[in-house]
C-alpha cells in the first residue's frame, strides 16, 4: 500500500508540473471574473432581480456571493471545464505513449493494470481540486466583490429546481455538498477521456472523442422528441448534481443516478484496460 | 522458474511475431549467459527492436517465449523485469522535470526511491553537476547517461540496450563502450546489445546473432568469427586465371576479386604457391582480418544471393 502511495504520488507529480495543467486553472479565474463582471451589469442584475421579487424573496439577501458562485459554477464547468477534464483526461495515457515516456514505465516490474490504476486515479484526483478549485475561487471572488454574507438562490428551469438557503452557513454547507456530487458527475467525463486514451490514438484525438461524446449527448438532450429518453443521456444525469441543492434533498433519486454513473465510469476503465492491456509497445 | 541453466541469463525459445500479417519475428531461439555481452545485429527492421520488446513485455509474441533469469515474460513480468535494466535509442524522459526527480519518478515503479543509491549512481554517470536541471536543458548525450543512471538504479542482473550510443558523438560514444565494459568487469553484469552499429559491437561483444527479416541467420562467438575463415587480398594477373586457382582451393572472390575468402585452416603460402604454378602474375598477397563487418555482410549477401537464385 506504501508503495502504491508512492508511486500514486509520482504519478500526480508528472500531472502536476505540467503547464497545460495550470492553464486550466489560470483560463477558470478569467472565466470567473467576467461571469462576475456579467452579474454587475444592469440586464442580468435586473432579470435575477426580477426572479426574486416575483417569488417573493428579498432581492439585497439572495443577490448574493453565494447565490453569483452557484450559477459560476454551472456556466463555468458546463463550457470550459468539460473542455480542461477531456484534455488532461485524453492526454493522461496517450500523451505518455506518443512521447515514449510510457515505454520507460512498461520497462519495469509494474503491472499493466497497476500504471492504468495510477493514472486513473491521478485523474480522478485532478477532477476534484479543479472542481474545487472553481467552487472556491469562485466564492472567494463573488464575496470580495458582494460581501460573503447572504442566502443561497438556486433556479434551474430543465431540473425543475427551485430552492432559497437564508442563512449563509447553510448555503456554504449545500454549495460544498454539491461541490462533491459535481466532482462525482465530472468523473463520468474524466473516465470517457481515460478510456479513449487508452486506445493507440493521438492525444488530441482522444479529447475531441470525448467532447464529441459530451456534445452530441447535450444535442440529443436538446431535442424536444427525445424529451421521454432524456434521463438515459448522459448529460442530463451529469447535471443531478443541482439536485442536492433542493430544500429537500431526493437521496434515493441521487443514489440511483450516482450508482449509474459510477458504474458507467468502472465499465469505462475496465474497457480502456482492456485495451491498454493487448497493445503493443515498441519504437 | 523454468528448469533452465542458472547460468543462462536471458534466453529467446522461438519467438514469432507478426503484425498486420507481416512477420517481424520467426522462430528467433538464442541465449545470453551470464556476464555476456551479447550482440543483436540487424539492419532497420530485422526484428531486433521486437525482440527486445518482448523481453521487456512491452509486445506480446504470437508465439514462443521469453525468459530472464528462469522467468518467463510473458507469463511473470514483474519477477522477470525485476533482473533487468534498459535503456532505448531516445531515452523518454518527463522533460518538464529534472534529472533527479525522473529518477524518483521511475524508480517508484521499481520499487522505491533511494537518495543515496541514486547519488551514487548520478556520480557514475558523471551527471551530478546538472542532474536537478530540467531534462529539456539536457543533450542527447546527458541523457543517454540519465537513462543509464535509471537503467542501473534497481540493480539489474540484466542491460537490455537497443542502440545506445545511436546519435552520440564519437566521444560519448567511447565513454558508452568503456562504462559498459567496466560494469561487466567490476559487476559481472550481463548485457544484450541491440545495434546496426557494427564496428561498436565488434568493440563490446562476446558473442552476436544476426538477425534478417525476422530469422536468426548466424549466432557465435566474435571470435571465431574473426579466425575461422582465411581472407587475403590478393593482386594477380590475369583475373580468370586466379579465380580458377581460388576456386580449386575452396576460395571466394568478394569486391570483384579484390579480396578472396578461403575455407579455415588455409595456408597463405599455399594459395601463393598455387597461383604462381598456373603462371599467374602475383603482385600483392595480404592476409586481411575479417571483420564483424565482412561476416555480416558476407551472410546477408549470401542469403541475398540465395534468395536472387531462387
Amino acid at each position: 500500500m506504501k508503495l502504491f502511495l508512492i508511486q500514486l504520488r509520482s504519478e500526480l507529480k508528472k500531472l502536476f508540473a505540467r503547464r497545460r495543467t495550470y492553464i486550466g486553472y489560470g483560463a477558470f479565474l478569467v472565466l470567473e471574473l467576467v461571469i462576475l463582471w456579467v452579474f454587475h451589469l444592469d440586464g442580468p442584475r435586473e432579470e435575477i432581480a426580477k426572479i426574486l421579487s416575483d417569488t417573493g424573496l428579498e432581492v439585497e439577501h439572495y443577490y448574493s456571493a453565494l447565490t453569483v458562485t452557484y450559477w459560476m459554477i454551472g456556466f463555468s464547468m458546463a463550457m470550459l471545464g468539460a473542455i480542461y477534464l477531456a484534455l488532461v483526461s485524453g492526454d493522461i495515457v496517450a500523451k505518455e505513449s506518443e512521447d515514449g515516456n510510457l515505454r520507460m514505465v512498461l520497462a519495469r516490474p509494474i503491472s499493466r493494470l497497476r500504471v492504468l490504476t495510477l493514472k486513473y486515479l491521478a485523474v480522478l484526483i485532478y477532477t476534484v481540486t479543479f472542481v474545487w478549485f472553481v467552487g472556491v475561487s469562485g466564492y472567494l471572488m463573488s464575496s470580495i466583490a458582494l460581501g460573503w454574507d447572504g442566502g443561497l438562490f438556486v433556479w434551474n428551469y430543465d431540473l425543475k429546481v427551485f430552492s432559497f438557503f437564508p442563512a449563509a452557513t447553510v448555503g456554504i454547507g449545500r454549495l460544498s455538498l454539491s461541490l462533491v456530487f459535481l466532482s462525482l458527475s465530472m468523473f463520468t467525463l474524466s473516465s470517457i477521456g481515460f478510456a479513449f486514451s487508452c486506445l493507440r490514438i493521438k492525444p488530441a484525438s482522444a479529447t475531441i472523442l470525448a467532447l464529441s461524446v459530451l456534445f452530441v449527448d447535450s444535442v440529443l438532450q436538446m431535442l424536444p422528441f427525445m424529451a421521454p429518453y432524456r434521463e438515459h443521456l448522459l448529460t442530463f444525469r451529469m447535471s443531478n448534481w443541482i439536485y442536492v441543492l433542493e430544500n429537500t434533498v431526493s437521496w434515493a433519486k441521487l443514489a440511483e443516478n450516482y450508482t449509474f454513473l459510477v458504474g458507467l465510469d468502472l465499465t469505462l476503465f475496465v474497457l480502456g484496460w482492456m485495451a491498454f492491456k493487448v497493445r503493443d509497445f515498441k519504437t | 522458474m523454468s528448469e533452465t541453466d542458472p547460468e543462462v541469463i536471458l534466453e529467446a525459445v522461438n519467438l514469432s511475431k507478426s503484425f498486420g500479417g507481416k512477420p517481424a519475428l520467426q522462430d528467433l531461439s538464442f541465449s545470453v549467459r551470464r556476464g555476456e555481452i551479447f550482440g543483436l545485429l540487424g539492419h532497420n527492421g530485422a526484428g531486433k527492436s521486437t525482440a527486445l520488446g518482448i523481453f521487456l513485455g512491452m509486445v506480446e509474441p504470437d508465439g514462443g517465449e521469453a525468459r530472464i533469469g528462469g522467468e518467463s515474460v510473458q507469463r511473470r513480468r514483474e519477477r522477470a523485469l525485476r533482473q533487468a535494466g534498459a535503456i532505448f535509442e531516445a531515452p523518454a524522459f518527463y522533460d518538464y522535470l529534472s534529472g533527479w526527480e525522473n529518477l524518483k519518478v521511475l524508480m517508484s515503479y521499481s520499487g522505491g526511491f533511494d537518495a543515496d543509491a541514486a547519488q551514487q549512481v548520478v556520480e557514475e554517470v558523471d551527471l551530478s553537476d546538472r542532474v536537478h536541471s530540467r531534462v529539456s536543458s539536457y543533450s542527447h548525450g546527458m541523457r543517454q547517461r540519465l537513462a543509464l543512471a535509471q537503467a542501473l538504479l534497481p540493480e539489474p542482473r540484466l542491460l537490455l540496450l537497443d542502440e545506445p550510443t545511436d546519435g552520440l558523438d564519437p566521444e560519448g560514444i567511447k565513454w558508452f563502450r568503456d562504462f559498459i565494459l567496466r560494469l561487466r568487469a567490476e559487476r559481472g553484469i550481463t548485457v544484450l546489445f541491440n545495434s546496426h552499429l557494427l564496428p561498436e559491437v565488434e568493440q563490446m561483444c562476446d558473442r552476436v546473432a544476426i538477425v534478417r527479416r525476422g530469422r536468426k541467420v548466424y549466432d557465435g562467438e566474435l571470435a571465431g568469427i574473426a579466425d575461422d575463415h582465411v581472407k587475403l587480398e590478393i593482386e594477380a594477373d590475369p583475373a580468370g586465371q586466379a579465380s580458377a586457382c581460388y576456386r580449386k582451393l575452396g576460395g571466394r572472390e568478394l569486391e570483384e576479386g579484390r579480396r578472396v575468402i578461403f575455407p579455415e585452416g588455409t595456408d597463405p603460402a599455399e594459395v601463393a604457391r598455387a597461383l604462381i604454378k598456373a603462371g599467374v602474375d602475383l603482385r600483392k598477397l595480404i592476409p586481411v582480418r575479417r571483420s564483424l563487418e565482412d561476416v555480416y555482410l558476407e551472410v546477408i549477401g549470401c542469403l541475398d544471393g540465395e534468395e536472387g537464385e531462387q
